[in-house]
């Protein structure tokens, strides 16, 4: 038997990095995985990626009207489901003077109402004994100049986890959340479009990490498939994935 | 093949609870296991049960030279230790803070302190590369609660190790991390009290705990997997909770 045979998953921000790798593992375990994003060439390259199974389904984690049809897209797929991770995210750095109320607003829609939101609908279809991981980040524990609104919606999610995990225990749902210190993914490069900086920002974090390197989305995923699935009396808890960087 | 395949471990604290359960979580994910324990009669029956890929040591971690006598049979019997677990820990008798004795304090803080440190010290010439050690804390460190001052300050010391040893080793390419236990159902309190008494602390748990149960040893043991194993490669210095989530949330307001 395989070691996530007959489990389903719902992976929200799953076409690339930490959650591509979470749904890769859990297809070569057996499981089955539905995996959303929002841009077309994502979209397009999770497709090629998960082509053993996967169900790539287009959606705006930012938004309501997405959320809701995807929960009935879950639906149609699955009936119910074991894991649901809460993935979606993304970092803007802005320095206090140049956070505009956009860019405020963008980091709280993305990083913690959406991830509320998905919550609040995919829940009532998880099955008793399943689980939800929520992504957090280094950053809402650790002050990093630049991340204030970024850190504080992690910050969030971090706080959700805890009530989500009390709220839900009574259908036997654990909620855990996991969280990436510096992770080597294309949202790295993402946030720092010029190349120079992507690569003296990378250096930087790598220098100042105790294990002196990045991450891999592997590592991560394996974290997240520990919480889903081994963890069985951990609930409302954090697991730092971040070689040592928010713990020594 | 196992998630520990090939690993050689050893787990103070091993003959009993959850460093036994870990035993046999680490034997099943294809490592050889070394357990330790003070006790001669519970080291016999854990070698009896754990069978031939196990060995079972009597010592005290909270005795140095035992310690040492401990770790020559480790190097003489597998040259290495992949996997540290270091879990020996005793509650010492609930005593509120006027009625504390210094000898009452000093063992707690010799078997889950020192006995800790030391443990670590000594298995250092034998940590491989890639090594990974696990101390255990416990919820106790997280919260205020009466008669147990000398216990949960002893485990805080504990967390606090795991991250100056986490600091310090991982330039030789050894982890360390804990696991805080919350109450785990060890066997102790069906020990410690008669049958009618258990009824009532296991109804009383049932209505103070979120989950309504104490964690299996076999719960924590999937922790300690986790942390042995490569999987959680990328974790240094951390305390994974396993406790119900009693330390992170109410569901009574």
């Amino acid at each position: 038997m395989e070691r996530y045979e007959a489990k389903r998953a719902v992976i929200i921000g799953g076409t690339s990095g930490m959650g591509l790798a979470t749904a890769k593992m859990l297809l070569d375990g057996g499981a089955r995985v539905l995996v959303t994003g929002r841009s077309q060439a994502g979209l397009e390259s999770a497709q090629k990626e998960l082509a053993k199974g996967g169900v790539v389904v287009s959606s705006d984690a930012r938004s309501l009207t997405d959320i809701d049809a995807l929960a009935a897209r879950v639906k149609a797929e699955f009936g119910a489901f074991d894991l649901l991770f809460v993935n979606a995210g993304f970092g803007l750095f802005a320095p206090l003077e140049n956070t505009t109320e956009a860019i405020y607003d963008e980091m709280f829609n993305l990083n913690a109402k959406g991830a509320f939101f998905a919550v609040q609908k995919l829940a009532p279809l998880i099955n008793r004994g399943g689980s939800v991981v929520l992504t957090t980040s280094v950053a809402n524990v650790k002050g990093m100049p630049g991340l204030a609104a970024y850190g504080a919606a992690k910050a969030a999610l971090r706080s959700f986890a805890r009530v989500f995990a009390a709220e839900l225990l009574p259908r036997e749902i654990r909620v855990n959340a996991v969280t990436p210190g510096p992770i080597d993914t294309p949202i790295l490069n993402k946030a720092f479009p010029a190349k120079d900086v992507a690569a003296q920002v990378t250096e930087q974090m790598r220098g100042l990490n105790p294990m002196k390197r990045l991450g891999t989305s592997e590592e991560v995923a394996k974290a997240v498939l520990f919480l889903a699935f081994d963890a069985t009396f951990t609930t409302g808890a954090e697991l730092p994935v971040d070689g040592g960087w928010s713990q020594l | 093949m196992g998630r520990l395949q090939g690993k050689v471990a050893v787990i103070t604290g091993g003959t009993s609870g959850i460093g036994l359960a870990t035993a046999k979580a680490f034997l099943r994910e294809g490592a050889r296991v070394v357990v330790v324990g003070r006790d001669q009669k519970k080291v016999d029956q854990a070698k009896d049960l754990l069978g031939e890929r196990a060995v079972a040591v009597r010592a005290d971690v909270a005795n140095l030279d035992e310690l040492d006598a401990l770790y020559a049979r480790v190097r003489d019997e597998f040259q290495r230790i992949d996997v540290l677990f270091a879990n020996a820990g005793i509650p010492g008798a609930p005593l509120p803070v006027d009625k504390m004795t210094s000898e009452a304090f000093d063992a707690v803080y010799a078997t889950n302190v020192r006995g800790t440190f030391f443990t670590v010290q000594k298995a250092l010439p034998l940590l491989a590369t890639g090594a990974s050690v696990i101390l255990t804390t416990s919820i106790a460190n997280d919260f205020g609660r009466a008669n147990v001052s000398a216990y949960a300050s002893s485990k805080a010391a504990v967390r606090s190790l795991a991250q100056s040893f986490a600091a310090e080793l991982i330039g030789r390419g050894v982890r360390v991390n804990a696991i805080s236990p919350g109450g785990t159902d060890t066997g102790i309190i069906a020990k410690r009290f008669s049958p009618e008494q258990v009824k009532v602390v296991m109804e009383r748990l049932k209505t103070t705990l979120p989950l309504k149960r104490l964690a299996q040893p076999e719960e924590i043991a999937n922790v300690a997997v986790f942390l042995a194993s490569d999987e959680s490669s990328y974790v240094l210095g951390a305390e994974l909770v396993a406790d119900g989530g009693v330390s992170r949330f109410t569901s009574v307001f």
